[in-house]
């Protein structure tokens, strides 16, 4: 991933908390996307119902999942796609850029794919020479911008119409600065519509892979999967192992959820089910097929059972429109491809806590993340044992998560060693706070971030053991 | 091409934290029970999710449909419709000759003829091969007769829907017509015009699909 700098994660922070309109966009986009799915999930019996079904149907199909993973690929070459297996970003991009190259294509049409982000695709395409357009709307305006997604639903949510506009007239030939959002969009098609003719292949993610017929499953509304996995002589799918489920019955229920919980919507305007190429006589599709599944890091949070809920996620993002810290420092500031919470637990596994040891502390833990999630991730849960992880000993074993005491201070573990110490003998305990209290003057006034939005804690002239102790006596007397 | 020594090292990896499972013992995935409707609840179901998704529904007959498509064509300024030759309604359909232009869909999509599909055609007609009621979608099963790309490129399409095969939910007709035993290359399941949200939470219609969804509802 080449656009990751997570380390950089707290100068971002506090550049996007200071931009007045990223802030306010950002508010209007989190509120709009709260109450449509409020409004999606009326019958609470309804949604404790489902939620308790998906969670189950991800755990079960997560159990299955090397055995899932082979009748998928099983199912899918005798339908006729191919399969291909990538274990880390490098190697998925070398598989699709070989099979580009095989066919002589120049051109790429792209549909929403938040792994193809992951594995920073467009970078390693271009760098070959291959044209690589994104064609969702939104992620159409964020790669004209040279950005990134800054949500994994609405990627260019950090820009309001009138950015977009100005935008479009930089980069669209012959277009008059408009901010009406109709006159935005139709520009934007009469200048995809060609690509989608001219385009060699077509690359999109999935959205579930079923194991039992072998069906590749694209969620979307405005139609640019459907025509890059419809138009172009070669499509190219690109998905995590974690998205494979077990049958066609599993998709009903998942399906609601995801789309509800993502935009409000009872389901997608189009719902894609790919199962083969195009067959002898049909007139138009694709000639070829290839479906690439990427590791990247998933098999080392498969490892760990509670760690393993990471992979329950059907990337609605529900998590980030309810979280407090994503709604005011954007999708940004993470520095990551998947941003707020679910970014916070997924990317540790991807990079390794060395370079994510800040992001599963960015969180106030209230659990809203939790709550609406469709798939009962307890991601507040997995952030405390991310934090855990990060200050371990690097050298403990098992090594659970790549990356382990990445964010493990000498200085602050060797206090937490003292203070363990001091807390378990009585005599050294109330012989320290004693010293605290008499060597109050000496407490510096700048206590690093504590203080940065407080005032230094002063202790007090006497400990509590103290004034008890002299409460008691004067008691006696009386 | 398949890197089989990836792939060796991911099975080996997963199936090593799972070989013990015990796949009798998962819990019992409960779904939630709906309450049955009747049959014209579920056709105003049908009627009030496409309708509230920017679609619009015309309730007609199978005698009607040249009718119903010559008055919609006319009134969108449109004097041609791709269509299927041996499709489902080709017979009903062929009845608007005269009145408007008809295409066959007779090429295959490629070259000269794909760039025509692209800027020459405005509209298209296709049958449907079957609908659900609980959220207002229209199932297509693409043919070699009617293609993936009729429904998909022109800018208005319509498309026709025999209330007969209007099924409760997704999970329903599935299973009623056993899709598991086999899938066609391709199904879409359709919900209304394409639009995206992707500007400043502004719903706009026609993003890349069809701006226009017509929906002939055959109910007698």
């Amino acid at each position: 991933m080449l656009v990751i700098k997570v380390s950089e994660f707290i100068k971002n922070v506090k550049r996007d908390l200071n931009d007045p309109q990223l802030r306010e966009n950002f508010r209007g986009a989190m509120d709009y996307l709260m109450d449509k799915r409020q409004a999606a999930f009326t019958d609470v019996d309804e949604w404790a119902t489902l939620k308790e079904q998906c969670k189950r149907i991800k755990q079960r199909c997560l159990l299955k999942l090397p055995h899932l993973l082979e009748q998928l690929e099983e199912n899918l070459q005798r339908n006729g796609i191919e399969v291909h297996w990538a274990e880390t970003t490098e190697q998925a991009n070398e598989i699709i850029a070989k099979l580009i190259a095989k066919e002589h294509g120049k051109s790429v049409v792209k549909g929403k794919s938040m792994v193809s982000e992951e594995v920073a695709l467009n970078d390693h395409l271009e760098q070959q020479g291959v044209e690589c357009l994104e064609t969702d709307m939104g992620e159409y305006i964020v790669q004209l911008a040279k950005e990134h997604p800054s949500h994994i639903i609405m990627p260019a949510i950090h820009q309001n119409k009138s950015q977009i506009g100005k935008l479009f007239v930089q980069h669209i030939d012959g277009f008059d600065y408009s901010s009406d959002v109709d006159t935005l969009i139709k520009a934007g098609r009469n200048v995809l519509r060609d690509k989608f003719c001219q385009a060699d292949v077509g690359v999109t993610g999935v959205n579930f892979a079923v194991a039992e017929t072998g069906t590749l499953c694209l969620v979307e509304n405005e139609g640019n999967g459907r025509m890059c996995s419809t138009v172009p002589d070669l499509h190219i799918a690109i998905t995590g192992i974690e998205k494979v489920i077990e049958k066609l019955d599993d998709v009903p229920p998942l399906l609601s959820l995801l789309t509800r919980s993502a935009t409000g919507q009872a389901i997608s305007t189009y719902f894609n089910m790919i199962t083969h190429p195009r067959q002898p006589g049909e007139k138009d599709g694709p000639k070829a097929v290839h479906l690439v599944l990427l590791d990247n890091g998933r098999s080392q949070a498969f490892a760990d059972e509670e760690l393993r809920q990471t992979l329950q996620c059907i990337r609605c993002g529900a998590c980030m429109n309810h979280c407090p810290v994503y709604t005011r420092i954007g999708g940004h500031a993470y520095g990551t491809v998947y941003p707020g919470p679910i970014g916070k637990i997924a990317t540790p596994h991807m990079l390794g806590l060395e370079a994510t040891n800040e992001l599963p502390s960015a969180s106030s833990l209230c659990g809203a993340c939790e709550e609406v999630c469709p798939v009962g991730i307890p991601i507040p849960k997995l952030l405390l044992r991310l934090r855990k992880e990060s200050v371990k000993p690097r050298a403990d074993m098992p090594q659970t998560v790549k990356g382990q005491g990445g964010g493990r201070k000498p200085v602050e573990a060797l206090i937490w060693q003292l203070w363990a110490l001091v807390h378990k003998s009585p005599w050294l305990y109330r012989w320290s706070t004693k010293l605290l209290t008499r060597l109050s003057w000496l407490m510096p006034k700048n206590l690093g971030p504590w203080t940065t939005a407080r005032t230094a804690p002063k202790p007090a002239a006497k400990t509590l053991h103290e004034l008890i102790g002299e409460n008691e006596k004067q008691g006696k007397r009386k | 091409m398949t890197n089989q020594s990836a792939r060796n090292n991911i099975l080996a990896k997963l199936k090593s934290q799972v070989a013990g499972a015990d796949y009798d013992k998962l819990p019992k995935e409960t779904g939630f029970e709906y309450p049955k409707l009747s049959r014209e609840q579920q056709l105003e179901q049908f009627v009030g999710h496409l309708e509230s998704n920017h679609a619009q529904v015309v309730k007609t007959s199978k005698a009607q449909i040249a009718e119903v498509v010559a008055r919609e064509l006319k009134s969108l300024g449109i004097d041609r419709l791709l269509y299927g030759k041996s499709g489902q309604y080709s017979e009903e359909i062929q009845a608007l000759k005269g009145s408007v232009t008809l295409q066959e869909f007779d090429f295959v999509v490629e070259s000269q003829a794909k760039q025509n599909l692209f800027d020459n055609t405005p509209a298209a007609i296709t049958g449907a091969h079957s609908a659900i009621a609980a959220t207002g979608t229209i199932v297509l099963w693409p043919t070699v007769e009617e293609p993936r790309t009729l429904s998909l490129v022109p800018p208005v399409h319509f498309v026709i829907v025999d209330a007969e095969q209007l099924y409760a939910n997704f999970a329903l007709l599935m299973n009623e017509q056993q899709w598991h035993n086999k899938m066609p290359t391709n199904v879409v399941l359709i919900s209304g015009p394409s639009k995206t949200a992707d500007i400043q939470q502004t719903l706009a219609y026609g993003a890349h699909g069809p701006e226009k969804l017509v929906v002939l509802l055959l109910v007698g």
